[in-house]
């Protein structure tokens, strides 16, 4: 694996009134990896991703994608640059089939036209196992094609860094496992992976790294293994010291 | 006879109202602005035509050339300006914000033009019309209206429905966040939509010119008009636009038939009617938000 940092966060503060979101947080996402964050509610994680994607403004420090300063520029300019979020709950424009969805995402997000647009919005529904629903009207689909449709929508933008928000979340077990492969093929061919999700197992067994979060701060960072036995990670997750790995299908 | 000539008239009016509505039921639909200043820009239209039209040609149908380009730079320019920021600090500020418009534009119309009442000529076309049958009258300039009023429904259907831009609005007007998310430019989106609606609604107040006489405070019953044609028709679908203001002209008609001080009132109480029976409209968009 190179060591090339892709995303680089630097000392990133942000708080709402006497909620601190984010405080002084620094760590890096590595070029091609799948770099995985857990921590409990409320500890920042949705928040970062709003300050990675131009949702949210940083009050101080910087993120930068391979060097370059993000924090200025637009949300809608940061997907032009390669760094696209999905939601937790997954947004599809509802009055829209899952095509005019995922073309919308690669004319604007992608910057391609015409023909080189709907090329990409078929390799990306096919990608995403979306094919058989190509020409339904999104407010129609279930759960499991929505979130699909939120991760399609997302690479027809041609990320350098994907950013997932719970893609597993809500998901039966063989569902979250063909997410995981989804996200796999994605990460295979490319793309970096920035990934929060509760479900820790679908994390464990994909991501190279692993970083907690709690109120804003970095309390652990290395191998997904070496984090969740942590004795501090456990701490925060559970209250007691039982094992990450006991909890089924994942944490609440 | 003279009902069914009441029906036709009816029609003819409907496409006014129509082509009035498009431009209120897009601005609310796609950027979720009441713009009560719906009516007095419409006015402001007809008012740009009688300024500036002097010094070009005395017929109005030269003003289609200019007035409605006109009307979508100052669309785009209020959007990306007065309206945008107001969006940004809730949806009352901006109807606060419209209703100082509609102040701003009568007031500022009464100032340049006094409170006299002005109409446009069309020379002949004024008056031309068919006669199919005794009592039955086709006026030419009316029929070109309602036709004006379909094609502009067309095309701004085909425009949200066909087009890379049109995509781009219908995805901003389904959840602006997530438009972002994908790209879109939501800021210079919504101005195009902004401009789209501001255009249709100067050709509204042109051809309201050559219907009736307009003055600087005509905007206010427009505005109902305006409303009641998009509510009837159902919010957010263009044709129920078109339906509703149909429904609309042949209220007024019919109740003007009955008796002419009821044409108004009749209408209102179709509106009211519709309302309470049907309060999502004749034809409200079909797919839940």
């Amino acid at each position: 694996m190179t060591t090339e940092r892709l995303l680089e966060l630097d000392a990133v503060s942000k708080r709402f009134g006497r909620v601190v979101v984010a405080d002084g947080l620094s760590f890096g996402v590595r070029q091609g990896e799948t770099l995985g964050i857990v921590g409990p509610n409320g500890a920042g994680k949705t928040s970062l991703f709003g300050m990675i994607s131009g949702d949210l403004r940083v009050d101080t420090g910087d993120i930068r994608l391979s060097g370059t300063s993000l924090t200025s520029l637009s949300t809608a300019r940061r997907v032009r640059s390669g760094v696209v979020r999905t939601h937790q709950v997954p947004r599809p424009f509802t009055g829209m089939t899952v095509f005019e969805n995922v073309l919308v995402a690669a004319q604007q997000g992608g910057g391609l036209r015409a023909s080189h647009a709907v090329d990409r919005t078929l390799e990306v529904i096919e990608e995403t196992g979306l094919a058989e629903h190509a020409n339904v009207v999104s407010g129609r689909l279930g759960l499991l094609s929505r979130k699909r449709l939120e991760v399609a929508r997302a690479l027809a933008c041609g990320p350098r860094l994907l950013l997932l928000d719970e893609v597993a979340g809500g998901l039966t077990d063989p569902e979250v496992d063909t997410l995981v492969s989804i996200v796999r093929g994605v990460n295979a061919r490319g793309v970096t992976v920035l990934w929060i999700e509760h479900v820790v197992r679908a994390l464990v067994s994909t991501v190279d790294r692993l970083v907690c979060l709690a109120l804003g701060s970095l309390v652990a960072e290395g191998k997904p293994s070496e984090v969740l036995a942590r004795p501090e990670v456990k701490q925060i997750f559970l209250g007691t010291g039982a094992a990450v790995d006991e909890a089924p299908g994942g944490l609440p | 006879m003279i009902w069914v000539n009441a029906v036709i008239q009816g029609l003819l009016l409907g496409g006014l109202f129509a082509l009035f509505a498009c431009g209120l039921s897009l601005l609310f639909g796609v950027l979720g602005i009441i713009n009560l200043a719906h009516g007095d820009l419409a006015v402001l239209g007809a008012y740009v035509a009688v300024a500036l039209l002097p010094s070009v040609h005395t017929n109005v149908l030269w003003a289609l050339l200019f007035v409605p380009p006109l009307f979508a730079v100052f669309g785009y320019v209020s959007q990306r300006t007065v309206m945008g920021r107001s969006m940004r600090s809730g949806p009352l500020t901006t109807l606060l914000v419209t209703f100082g418009l509609s102040v701003v534009i009568q007031n500022a119309l009464l100032e340049g033009f006094s409170a006299d009442s002005h109409s446009f000529t069309l020379g002949a076309l004024t008056t031309r019309s068919l006669h199919p049958a005794s009592d039955i009258s086709l006026s030419w300039l009316r029929m070109g209206i309602l036709v004006v009023a379909v094609l502009v429904l067309v095309v701004v259907q085909l425009f949200l429905s066909r087009t890379g831009i049109g995509r781009q609005i219908r995805a901003l007007a389904d959840d602006d966040e997530a438009a972002a998310i994908t790209g879109v430019n939501t800021r210079h989106v919504a101005a195009i939509a902004a401009a789209v609606a501001f255009a249709t609604v100067a050709l509204a107040g042109l051809a309201f010119g050559t219907y009736a006489q307009f003055s600087p405070t005509s905007g206010s019953n427009l505005l109902i008009f305006a409303f009641e044609a998009v509510i009837i028709g159902g919010l957010g679908s263009l044709w129920g636009t078109l339906a509703g203001g149909c429904v609309l002209g042949l209220a007024q008609t019919i109740g003007a038939q009955i008796d002419p001080t009821f044409g108004v009132l009749a209408g209102h109480l179709v509106f009211l009617a519709v309302l309470a029976v049907r309060p999502n409209g004749l034809m409200p968009a079909t797919v839940e938000a």
